[in-house]
């Protein structure tokens, strides 16, 4: 299960983002899974309020969208 | 704040026709007023695949052929790896070296280096996968000098490992025939990038339930013609056309 690892990435790069669009706080977390990424959307869901305690993003909605493919891609940030 | 639960959790939707879906909180939320939305459209896995690819070019600059090797505990990789460097005989063997991938010991590390070849044995913990970064690091510790085949041998795992490359140029997935036949539809994500399906331990083929042609085209229904390859590390069967495909001659 590497989901919790994924999802420390999955905020480094949120944030890193959210500096750059000048700071603030993440409400809301938009991903796309692919149905061959070997990720299970429901750990990355589990493991998602624990990572993001402490970070801009904590509280966070994290939604998943189910795609096809490969790729594991963080689409947009809710920023306020 | 939310006027639901009276919680500090906003949501806001994104567009009229596809709202905001609250999939990890327990109850909606009302929008923020002052919510904006910030583009990123960026990869989880591109740190790990731009790592890989880099790895992957220097060791091909130094002239150093990358295998993977994944497949589930016992399918037989080591077991491979074993019977390869055995044909090669020691002074062949000595210009191969292997990263062995264990979440503990160094049993493969030990096993492969009896044949006569480097080795460096990374053992995980907990992590269920190697990726390019680990393998770095384990090459750290091995002279690569005179080496012209790099195998990376990952941790026994059918899912972890699908989405990590790790600077390998070519995938080998192993299923034993003791595994089952519906593994490959089981398991798709490792078989739609792999290179080469090894369907092992064919001794056993008379005493186990396995249909070849099932299990062929189940790897098959996630990667269209991948090619294929029966062979027994024990007896020695198929050995010669996993050489000529390890040597780039195809399957």
């Amino acid at each position: 299960m590497h989901e919790a690892r994924l999802c420390l990435s999955l905020l480094a790069l949120a944030e890193q983002h959210l500096a750059a669009a000048g700071g603030g706080r993440i409400l809301g977390v938009r991903l796309e899974v692919g149905d061959f990424a070997g990720v299970a959307p429901e750990a990355l869901a589990a493991a998602f309020p624990i990572c993001a305690a402490g970070t801009a993003a904590e509280g966070a909605t994290l939604r998943i969208d189910r795609v096809s493919g490969r790729d594991l891609v963080l689409r947009d940030l809710e920023v306020v | 704040m939310c006027g639901v639960c009276g919680c500090q959790q906003f949501m806001i939707p994104l567009a009229a026709e596809e709202p905001w879906r609250a999939d990890t909180a327990r109850v909606k939320h009302a929008p923020h007023p002052e919510a904006r939305r910030v583009a990123v459209e960026r990869s989880l896995l591109d740190h790990n695949r731009a790592h890989a690819e880099s790895l992957a070019k220097r060791l091909a600059e130094r002239g150093i052929d990358a295998i993977g090797l994944l497949g589930g505990p016992g399918a037989g990789k080591t077991a491979l790896l074993e019977a390869t460097f055995e044909h090669f005989g020691r002074d062949d063997a000595a210009r191969e070296a292997v990263v062995e991938g264990d979440c503990a010991t160094d049993f493969d590390a030990r096993r492969v280096a009896a044949k006569g070849v480097r080795v460096a044995q990374v053992a995980t913990g907990s992590l269920c996968h190697l990726d390019a970064h680990l393998v770095e690091h384990a090459l750290d510790d091995l002279d690569l000098s005179g080496v012209s085949r790099l195998w990376i041998e990952n941790v026994g795992n059918l899912v972890c490992p699908a989405p990590f490359p790790c600077g390998e140029r070519r995938r080998v997935v192993l299923i034993s025939v003791a595994e089952g036949d519906d593994k490959p539809e089981k398991y798709p994500a490792m078989f739609a990038g792999a290179d080469l399906l090894v369907i092992s331990k064919a001794d056993l083929l008379p005493y186990v339930d396995f249909d070849v042609e099932r299990c062929i085209a189940g790897a098959r229904s996630a990667h269209p013609a991948l090619p294929a390859l029966v062979l027994s590390a024990r007896t020695g069967t198929g050995l010669d056309s996993w050489l000529a495909w390890v040597n780039g001659e195809g399957a």
